[in-house]
């Protein structure tokens, strides 16, 4: 019996022993493999003309009318164009639209389309007909388009709402093409950003003849897509993991498109994305924060600005401690967003002490909104000493010794960390406050703000169109972005004359106007601006040439090299 | 023998239409529809739901829905793809990931097998250690780290394999997933075939076959091997529909276009139709292949077959 029990105890510490080597046997394995890389990354060439980027989530429609994420928008756009494209800066210059004018009180646009651009698959020429029955489309109830609003309220294109909403007739919308290759659209108010919006996807055309041969089966496959653009879809299925795109070889611009094909690859594990890049199966790839100490230095290494801009939204209205305004100073105070930014966020995002980002729209006087815009650090920025002074405001004010607030944050990763961070934060500054974090999936945490069923909820809102007021239009009384159902005049009053009043036809004027509306919503604290998010990303040293915008099309192939 | 199949296929009909109903109810009680985006407003919503018809009381959406599936329409996508049916999503991600499934299933069975035989056969030798270590490692390990392990080492460093799935080459492709995936199957079946096949081994029947002579290879696979088999097909079955129907991580890790990935990626973003169609999918295949594995018994052992047929036991 006892030799029975050793033998099986030696087995056992056999196995164990056994289990370990061959563990140490993998991480040899490891080892060797890393060094061995390192030499083989640092010699990689490219194929010439053909460029594979990385994606991060599939395309979920490439109908340009019915798009709504990132990758669609900017797949869409590989091989459609609009009456204007965005130039490396993201001013909109000249794409099918040759020459455009505007009448004296800028109400009324004529958009000259370019002769010789045809669609790909009928050869036909791209007419003003194409625009027409593509925005018909796009406020078209039984289309139901989720960004109908760039054509109502945002475009402000006479009888969009109306259509929308249904009591006109889509053939009411003002658009018109006066002959094949003259756009006429009619506004209801001067839009001053009426040419940036012109490449946002929804407003590109369609041809109706087309669509309609392809019927539900449009944008499934190579063969139910047609192209006016830089590249032609070669290979397509529904939702794939990797398709492909070559260049339109009759494109009107041809000429400045350098690159034969363009290869899609779908990967989630951003492990796995750098290791075939790392392997050159991958040119482009966009990494997360976890792997910035992995490339750190690396001169493959950039970021770009992502446009989001994070931020707590604050349910004013409806929980009265967080009505009162020192109580919110006394959060946005407590928190260090740089310390954040390089320990928790890490992927070069930069703190935010605004309400209307960095790099998202240029004024008038041809400098960014910012850099004319005044400085919030020292209102909102981090001073654990004015938190705890405006805290101790609060509770006088309001006659409460301590406080608990729930912050809802999506399911995902950062979001995640940065609630983590965040409560770390207040709770170390403000011994008075307690947060708690509930984590929800992102739809239902959207659905819950939408509802006013919060306290802090962690947000960002991504820009539509480069104007500022893409930002200062969601803190409008009523609107439906306003979570927190935050609500002052002098505010609505300057957003008004921008949009239509006074202030609309005078560009210097309007700006001014938008200026001193973000005084009021960050002064106020209508949300506490957290972050502008970045992206970072490895770009191998062959390729050139691929421009990132915040806006509408976040990457653009045109003028990309691979050699 | 045939009615008991047929009386199978029918109860198993009746299941799959009362899982589909609770399918349904759940997905109604659960919060929130597809249409949750910041940029919607409630308006828009309410024109994004009329247009699939999700404004119709719930049992109007479930008749509906089985009057199109009996014709083959699964519905259509709300955000994963839009408007594509899910009959063509289907089309390409499912036998992706039934192949991959089934590559992993053979191999972990076989590799398995052989492993468990070799160390039953030479019971407290250094194979039979060998075995148990692997059986505890694959048992233990989960096996995205094997497939991470596989594409570094075989995709990423030596390049015999593509690191991630490429349409093109679809056989070359699925060897390191269905390697990963074949470990845990492995191990499981080492270890049961082992302790079976001892247990079979020290039988009195075992030992009057030897007696009467019977070579030793015809000893083992006819006899031994075959009683040795119950416990390890039941262990199987649950493990088929598991690997078959795909594996999240595996697929995630090698950007496999599979549908164990698009099953996740419907439950977050609430595409409710391609959650059903999938859920639907994956209780058929597991009811079907229940009812392979109580057919199987009978094959195996005709004593559960006799039992069954009397209908009394």
């Amino acid at each position: 019996m006892e030799r029975q029990i050793f033998v099986k105890k030696i087995k056992r510490l056999s196995a164990l022993l056994l289990a370990l080597a061959m563990c140490g046997g993998l991480f040899a394995g490891c080892g060797i493999a890393g060094q061995r890389t390192e030499g083989e990354a640092e010699g990689g060439s490219g194929h010439p003309g053909v460029l594979n980027v990385h994606i991060e989530t599939n395309v979920q429609s490439l109908d340009p009318q019915e798009a709504t994420d990132g990758t669609s928008f900017e797949v869409i756009a590989n091989f459609t164009d609009g009456l204007t494209q965005p130039d490396a800066d993201g001013q909109p210059v000249a794409a099918l639209a040759e020459r455009w004018e505007t009448s004296e009180d800028q109400m009324t646009w004529t958009f000259h389309l370019r002769r010789g651009a045809t669609w790909s698959a009928t050869g036909s020429p791209v007419t003003a007909h194409d625009f027409v029955y593509a925005w018909q489309r796009a406020v078209d109830p039984e289309v139901a388009c989720e960004y109908s609003y760039l054509f109502s309220d945002i475009g402000q294109i006479v009888n969009a709402a109306e259509v929308i909403a249904g009591t006109q007739d889509k053939s009411a919308l003002g658009v018109e093409a006066r002959d094949d290759y003259t756009l006429v659209v009619h506004l209801k108010a001067p839009v001053a950003y009426f040419l940036s919006l012109m490449y946002f996807p929804v407003f590109y055309p369609m041809e109706e003849a087309f669509l309609e041969q392809c019927g539900d089966a449009y944008g499934t496959s190579p063969e139910t897509v047609q192209s006016n653009g830089a590249f032609v879809m070669a290979q397509y299925e529904p939702a794939s993991t990797e398709f492909t795109l070559v260049k339109n070889e009759a494109y009107w611009d041809a000429d400045r498109v350098q690159l034969q094909q363009l290869h899609y690859q779908l990967v989630q594990d951003s492990q796995q994305a750098l290791l075939s890049y790392q392997a050159g199966d991958l040119d482009h790839i966009i990494i997360s924060g976890d792997q910035m100490d992995q490339v750190a230095g690396d001169p493959e290494f950039s970021t770009c600005n992502a446009g989001y801009l994070w931020y707590l939204s604050v349910n004013i209205s409806q929980v009265p401690a967080l009505e009162n305004l020192n109580l919110r100073l006394a959060l946005a105070n407590a928190i260090d967003r740089e310390t954040m930014m390089v320990s928790v966020v890490k992927d070069g995002s930069q703190a935010a002490y605004f309400a209307v980002p960095d790099g998202l729209a240029v004024g008038p006087d041809g400098k960014d909104f910012r850099e004319t815009a005044e400085d919030y650090s020292d209102v909102i920025g981090y001073d654990v000493k004015k938190a705890q002074a405006h805290l101790e405001a609060a509770k006088e004010e309001l006659g409460v010794a301590s406080f608990t607030f729930d912050i809802i944050v999506d399911d995902d990763a950062q979001p995640q960390q940065v609630a983590a961070y965040l409560q770390q934060q207040i709770e170390s500054a403000l011994p008075d406050v307690k947060i708690n974090i509930v984590i929800k999936p992102k739809k239902q945490r959207v659905l819950d703000c939408q509802q006013g069923n919060f306290e802090l909820a962690l947000a960002r809102w991504g820009p539509d169109y480069a104007d500022p007021m893409t930002y200062l239009s969601m803190w409008k009384t009523g609107n439906n972005n306003n979570y927190g159902l935050w609500s002052n005049a002098a505010y609505d009053a300057l957003l008004e004359s921008a949009t239509t009043g006074e202030a609309a036809a005078d560009p210097q004027a309007r700006w001014e106007a938008l200026h001193q509306a973000e005084a009021i919503a960050v002064r106020e604290m209508v949300i506490i601006p957290l972050y502008e998010k970045n992206n970072a990303m490895m770009t191998k040293g062959y390729v050139s040439g691929i421009e990132f915008h915040p806006v509408a099309i976040g990457r653009v192939y045109k003028n990309a090299a691979v050699v | 023998m045939k009615t008991y199949i047929l009386k199978r296929v029918l109860i198993s009909l009746t299941t799959l239409l009362v899982i589909l109903l609770v399918l349904f109810t759940l997905l109604q009680l659960m919060p929130g529809s597809p249409f949750h985006d910041e940029k919607l407003t409630d308006a828009q919503r309410a024109l994004l739901e009329a247009k699939y018809g999700l404004d119709q009381p719930v049992i109007v959406q479930f008749f509906r829905y089985v009057a199109n599936m009996l014709q083959g329409d699964l519905g259509v996508s709300y955000s994963i793809s839009k408007n594509t049916p899910i009959t063509q999503l289907l089309q390409t991600r499912l036998p992706t990931s039934l192949r991959i499934g089934a590559q992993a299933i053979l191999l972990g069975t076989a590799v398995g097998l052989l492993l468990g035989v070799v160390a039953a056969l030479k019971h407290n030798s250094f194979w039979d250690t060998l075995c148990t270590a692997v059986s505890v490692l694959g048992v233990s390990v989960p096996s995205y780290v094997f497939a991470l392990f596989l594409a570094y080492l075989c995709g990423f460093r030596l390049g015999w394999f593509p690191q991630l799935y490429q349409m093109a080459h679809p056989l070359l492709s699925s060897i390191l997933p269905s390697a990963a995936l074949s470990v845990f199957t492995i191990a499981s079946v080492a270890r049961f075939a082992r302790g079976e096949l001892l247990e079979v081994l020290g039988s009195d029947y075992m030992l009057l076959a030897a007696s009467k002579g019977l070579p030793k290879p015809l000893l083992i696979v006819r006899h031994a091997l075959r009683n040795a088999l119950i416990p390890i097909v039941t262990v199987l079955a649950p493990l088929v529909v598991s690997l078959m129907t795909g594996s999240l991580v595996v697929e995630k890790i090698f950007a496999i276009p599979g549908v164990g990935s698009l099953m996740v990626q419907a439950i977050q973003s609430n595409d409710h139709s391609v959650t059903i169609a999938l859920a639907f999918v994956y209780s058929a295949l597991y009811i079907g292949i229940m009812l392979a594995v109580d057919i199987l018994y009978g094959w195996i052992d005709p004593r559960i077959r006799l039992a069954k047929e009397d209908g009394r036991g």
